[in-house]
């Protein structure tokens, strides 16, 4: 109920000052091309990083952004709202990462009956038969090279035991569960002497998931591997092998790439960042919805697009690292 | 333990049965007693799932997490008692911490000594805390919202200041301040032994003088205290203030184990510290109350959370096991006015 009292403060804050649009109408002339852009919680140094990069390219085509969402919940009942508001300022084209495949279906339709192309970024509706094209990234991959970064890390041998532990989010968080499904894939795979000893949640809390840890060194005192697989576990993680002087003999993947996340792993508290490429998500969204618009084909635009996730290891050079850091604050 | 709790008092056969029944009654109406009983047979059965649950380093990890959430309890324990309600304190504290990270952050760029930074972070954290209590207590006194309405708002405004501020990531990487976290002596981490004294004071405060005893008067009944000269609204005003600040250090506390102001540090902490003051013994109605219970039952959900991981129980029991112990305490509470009536 309290969620529920807060979410709704925080949306009644948000629909009036996050906008960065002008009215323009749809109808207007082929110049004033105005891309609605919807997502669900816009400060997520996730969709930070994809305002940053659709922003860049819109710039570049000459169109406008019109970039919404709520400040902090990520959930349909603050996006429906949003997104219906956004529609009935007639914009050219609408790029939508939904919260959730059905709730988001009927905005998505209603947009395509008004005659605009609509592309789904990062998560997508259950019928994508009539988007133009859905971009997203690969979580069961990033497991999958998690795994790998952190074999690479413990010096793997076959014939040794090496226990290892998993902190995620929640039980219920779909990217979650792709990623710990692509990183036990990859263990049965390859590495038969992984023993996958502890999985714990966080609630997306760091402080939880510190405390997690904290309890996994005492229990496992041989501990060898830790896959944090999401933002806050990355920093709870990281901040209790410092704590306990084991940077270095924990290999600790985390995911996603902070900024403060990124100068740990240049100082080696982290062994890998798995990267998402978000920035690269919105710049091919608005790519893909300006070439629609312009040529009025779906020639050269691929439906579905799957970027792989990047492996950041200390020795990766500065300059690529600069280029997958999420921008922050 | 439910079965004695249960059992009717037997006919008064002879003198011993009488003395022994007696006895009973006695400590069946010490909630602090059982509590104390409650947390040794926990930490007896997760140390015989594993021994090292009483290693020093798993209770200075404890202690830690501890650390983290008494503050916000004690604060809580006094709102509670003065008849109110105080939502806002797990979201000072995260905003709290990452407005103290952006200060801290510059100052450790420009090379100022760790004391100086932690000085003013510190600072930082408690001037928000009182800042947002004294906004809580404008919102009730002002614009006659209820304590639940009031730090509702709050809580809502510094989550949603505390992520758009910081971008929903954490702000700095202080890697001095996590060590100093982390020093101890013994099993005690210096953080926790800090945060214990604060705690100290603070209940000896509640109980040994006369703000304390305003505080229970006020919760008893506004309109007596009042009738007996008792400024309520200003003495409400400071009880929320203190809570407010209590909730801001909790936030330093946060950065300082973490190295990082994080906007989600405190989410959901509020109702972990209603918990912890449940459990405790504290009446939600207000008047009724120890800090010692609010301790005990700090310590028993902390030992609970650890408690789990360490015996390798499945993480989706935890919120389960917190509601139990919710449950039992608030029964017996509910039982033992029942007990002073008979006795």
């Amino acid at each position: 109920m309290l969620a529920i009292a807060s979410a709704g403060l925080l949306a009644a804050c948000s629909s009036s000052s996050s906008s960065s649009s002008t009215r323009t109408p749809a109808s207007g002339g082929s110049k004033n091309v105005t891309i609605a852009f919807n997502m669900g919680s816009e400060a997520d140094p996730f969709f930070v990083a994809m305002n940053t990069g659709a922003e860049a390219e819109a710039k570049a085509l000459g169109v406008t952004l019109d970039w919404q969402g709520n400040p902090s919940v990520y959930s349909p009942a603050t996006q429906i709202p949003i997104v219906t508001e956004m529609l009935a300022e007639r914009p050219s084209a609408l790029i939508i990462a939904p919260t959730d495949p059905n709730a988001l279906q009927p905005a998505v339709n209603s947009a395509i009956a008004q005659g605009m192309p609509v592309v789904n970024v990062d998560t997508h509706v259950s019928d994508l038969s009539k988007v133009l094209a859905f971009i997203t990234g690969n979580n069961m991959q990033g497991g999958e090279v998690a795994a790998d970064a952190m074999a690479k890390a413990m010096h793997y041998k076959a014939g040794q035991t090496y226990q290892v532990a998993v902190g995620m989010s929640s039980p219920t968080s779909t990217t979650d569960v792709e990623r710990l499904a692509g990183f036990k894939a990859e263990i049965a795979a390859k590495y038969p002497s992984i023993q996958l000893v502890a999985v714990a949640y966080s609630q997306s809390v760091a402080a939880t998931a510190n405390a997690n840890v904290s309890d996994w060194l005492t229990k496992y005192p041989n501990l060898k591997g830790i896959f944090a697989i999401d933002g806050t576990n990355a920093s709870g993680a990281s901040a209790a092998l410092q704590a306990r002087g084991l940077v270095g003999k924990i290999a600790l993947v985390g995911y996603d790439a902070y900024s403060t996340d990124v100068a740990l792993l240049q100082k080696g508290v982290f062994a890998a960042l798995i990267a998402q490429q978000p920035g690269l998500e919105g710049q091919m969204a608005v790519a893909d919805v300006v070439k629609y618009l312009r040529t009025k084909s779906v020639a050269g635009i691929p439906h579905l697009v799957t970027l792989p996730n990047i492996v950041l290891t200390p020795t990766t050079p500065a300059s690529v690292l600069a280029k997958y850091t999420y921008p922050t604050a | 333990m439910s079965s004695v709790t249960e059992k009717p008092a037997p006919p008064p056969a002879t003198a011993h049965a009488i003395r022994s029944a007696d006895w009973l009654r006695s400590v069946l109406a010490n909630q602090q007693f059982l509590l104390l009983l409650a947390l040794l047979a926990l930490v007896a059965y997760f140390t015989s799932r594993d021994s090292v649950f009483l290693s020093s380093g798993e209770i200075a990890a404890m202690l830690t997490v501890f650390a983290e959430l008494i503050l916000l309890a004690v604060g809580e324990t006094y709102v509670i008692i003065s008849g109110g309600i105080d939502l806002s304190v797990g979201a000072i504290a995260g905003f709290a911490g990452v407005v103290a990270a952006f200060a801290m952050r510059d100052m450790i760029s420009a090379h100022t000594s760790e004391a100086l930074v932690l000085t003013v972070g510190t600072i930082t954290c408690a001037a928000i805390g009182i800042g947002i209590g004294l906004v809580n207590a404008a919102l009730m006194n002002w614009a006659r919202l209820v304590p639940f309405v009031a730090t509702l708002v709050t809580l809502g405004a510094a989550t949603g200041m505390a992520i758009v501020l910081s971008g929903g990531g954490p702000i700095g990487a202080d890697s001095a301040a996590i060590s100093l976290s982390a020093r101890r002596i013994g099993p005690f981490p210096y953080l926790a032994l800090v945060v214990i004294v604060i705690t100290a004071i603070s209940g000896l405060y509640l109980h040994k003088t006369r703000y304390g005893r305003f505080t229970f008067a006020a919760g008893c009944s506004a309109f007596a205290a009042r009738a007996v000269g008792i400024n309520v609204r200003r003495h409400l005003t400071s009880v929320y203030v203190l809570s407010g600040l209590l909730a801001g250090l909790t936030g330093m506390v946060f950065y300082m184990v973490l190295g990082s102001g994080a906007p989600t540090s405190g989410d959901g902490a509020e109702l972990t510290a209603i918990a912890a003051v449940v459990i405790g013994g504290v009446s939600l109605t207000g008047g009724v109350g120890l800090i010692t219970g609010t301790i005990l039952g700090a310590l028993i959900l902390t030992v609970v959370q650890s408690g789990l991981i360490i015996s390798n129980v499945s993480p989706n029991y935890d919120q389960v096991a917190v509601a139990a112990c919710i449950a039992v305490a608030a029964s017996l509470q509910a039982l033992r006015p029942a007990h002073r009536r008979q006795s």
